[in-house]
């Protein structure tokens, strides 16, 4: 049973979710994510959990500030949005852990510890960054992507590009690795934009959650359109 | 093949069912997932075949390197779900001989018995060059995926039609086209935004996407630092 009474719409390519409070709730969410609200909330931004675990949620992407909405004495409905247009889900998290990639973090319920995993030599060529956020405790997570999210069921092995990973449960055991028998393209654009090749092999029991697109193709995509500097 | 297309129409995917020992052909980069059964070769052209795409696809990218992801299932049951750069859609055309002219950046995959041509220069060189426009030839026999940059509309050809050509995703070569002025001036017709545009005649299959990506790639590109 989830804790906040919300409803996500607009799937899958422009999600949003509505989150529907009383009095003495509160809802945690990222920085710009208020798209809109009733007037009856109140709205504190702030370094939830101290400062070294936002410093821990800068590194994985996500910003120092987690802000918090609050239901004071009467109820009331906060909208919240991503910054790119996809889809969202919602997870309840039950005393387990959902690792996320960058971004992907939207909002969470009371409950909900959010802190960085270090990847270490795992996450070191993949382009992605060294830091997975975790999400651990009991209560209602949502995340985004970019794109439709599929949602697999692992139950041997699986292998995901690591530009596509928006989250999995902690049951699942990962490995970073090239693509055997692929070639990672070597330009400059995508050395600039993010590791191509590079594949995340997911292995026990447990659910992936995969986006449709990924930004960083996108970006090399535009990139030969940049303007050329004139040589005056 | 079995395949179903996921999560249209903006983000759109191909899910592939593979049984053992069969090969489908993508670009690079077009891999979202997949099933640990599948073995990956990368080529920079057909495979077993001529060089001919690379050739084609140095001349769209400036002399860079591009290649293709050929995946083949070594087991039963194998899945592989791909996907495009761009916010769209992808439709399946299933080629029984004859050949589809398809746009460069929506030839998204095909089964090995399409062949693949990236010389097709039946639009001109001059014309296209610096658009960042290419095209490829698909002939043969087999599955092809095509992407788009927004929605995927099919026009089937009857007499004439005009289409803004970065808003062709494909067409079958059993259509004529010429390359025309959009208004009555040439000046005009640049001064109106559209320019050139092509005209197709006769009968056949026409896929056409909502967006055109040079223009996109136009608007927000000059917005980035300059190279």
């Amino acid at each position: 049973m989830s804790q906040l009474d919300f409803e996500i719409s607009q799937r899958p390519d422009f999600a949003i979710v509505t989150v529907r409070m009383q009095p003495g709730e509160k809802v945690y969410s990222e920085p710009a994510a208020m798209a809109s609200m009733t007037p009856s909330l109140t709205m504190k931004a702030g370094m939830k959990g101290g400062w070294k675990k936002a410093l821990g949620r800068m590194f994985a992407g996500e910003s120092l500030i987690v802000n918090t909405f609050s239901a004071e004495t009467a109820p009331g409905e906060v909208l919240f949005a991503p910054g790119i247009p996809g889809d969202m889900m919602h997870y309840e998290l039950d005393n387990n852990s959902l690792y996320l990639q960058r971004g992907a973090f939207l909002a969470h319920s009371e409950g909900v510890e959010l802190s960085a995993k270090w990847q270490g030599a795992k996450g070191f060529f993949s382009g992605q960054g060294l830091v997975l956020l975790k999400a651990h405790g009991k209560g209602d997570l949502f995340f985004n992507s970019f794109g439709a999210i599929l949602e697999i069921d692992v139950a041997d092995e699986y292998v995901v590009d690591t530009g596509y990973i928006v989250a999995f449960e902690d049951t699942l055991d990962y490995k970073v690795v090239v693509l055997p028998g692929s070639r990672p393209t070597k330009t400059i654009k995508n050395f600039l934009f993010g590791g191509e090749g590079l594949v995340c092999r997911f292995s026990g029991q447990g659910k992936v959650w995969v986006q449709t697109r990924y930004v960083h193709p996108l970006l090399s995509w535009v990139y030969p359109f940049r303007p050329v500097k004139s040589k005056d | 093949m079995q395949y179903e297309i996921l999560a249209r129409p903006a983000a759109s995917v191909a899910k592939l069912s593979l049984s053992a020992n069969e090969t489908i052909t993508c670009e690079v980069g077009a891999m979202i997932a997949m099933t640990t059964g599948i073995a990956v070769e990368t080529t920079s052209g057909k495979k077993g075949g001529s060089g001919g795409f690379m050739k084609g696809l140095k001349r769209m990218f400036a002399g860079e390197n591009y290649f293709l992801n050929h995946f083949t299932a070594q087991a039963p049951d194998q899945t592989l779900i791909i996907g495009p750069t761009m916010l769209g859609d992808i439709v399946h055309h299933d080629l029984r001989g004859g050949s589809l002219v398809v746009q460069g950046s929506s030839w998204l995959a095909s089964e090995t018995g399409v062949s693949v041509d990236a010389t097709w220069q039946g639009f001109g060189k001059a014309i296209f060059s610096g658009e960042g426009l290419f095209w490829v030839k698909c002939s043969g026999q087999g599955s092809v995926f095509l992407s788009s940059f927004g929605a995927i509309y099919e026009v089937d050809v009857e007499d004439e039609y005009i289409v803004d050509t970065g808003h062709i995703v494909a067409f079958e070569d059993t259509l004529q086209f010429r390359i025309v002025k959009a208004g009555r001036s040439l000046i005009g017709s640049f001064l109106g935004g559209e320019g050139l545009v092509c005209k197709f005649n006769g009968q056949g299959k026409l896929y056409c996407q909502s967006h055109n990506p040079p223009n996109f790639g136009k608007l927000v590109g000059p917005k980035l630092k300059p190279q």
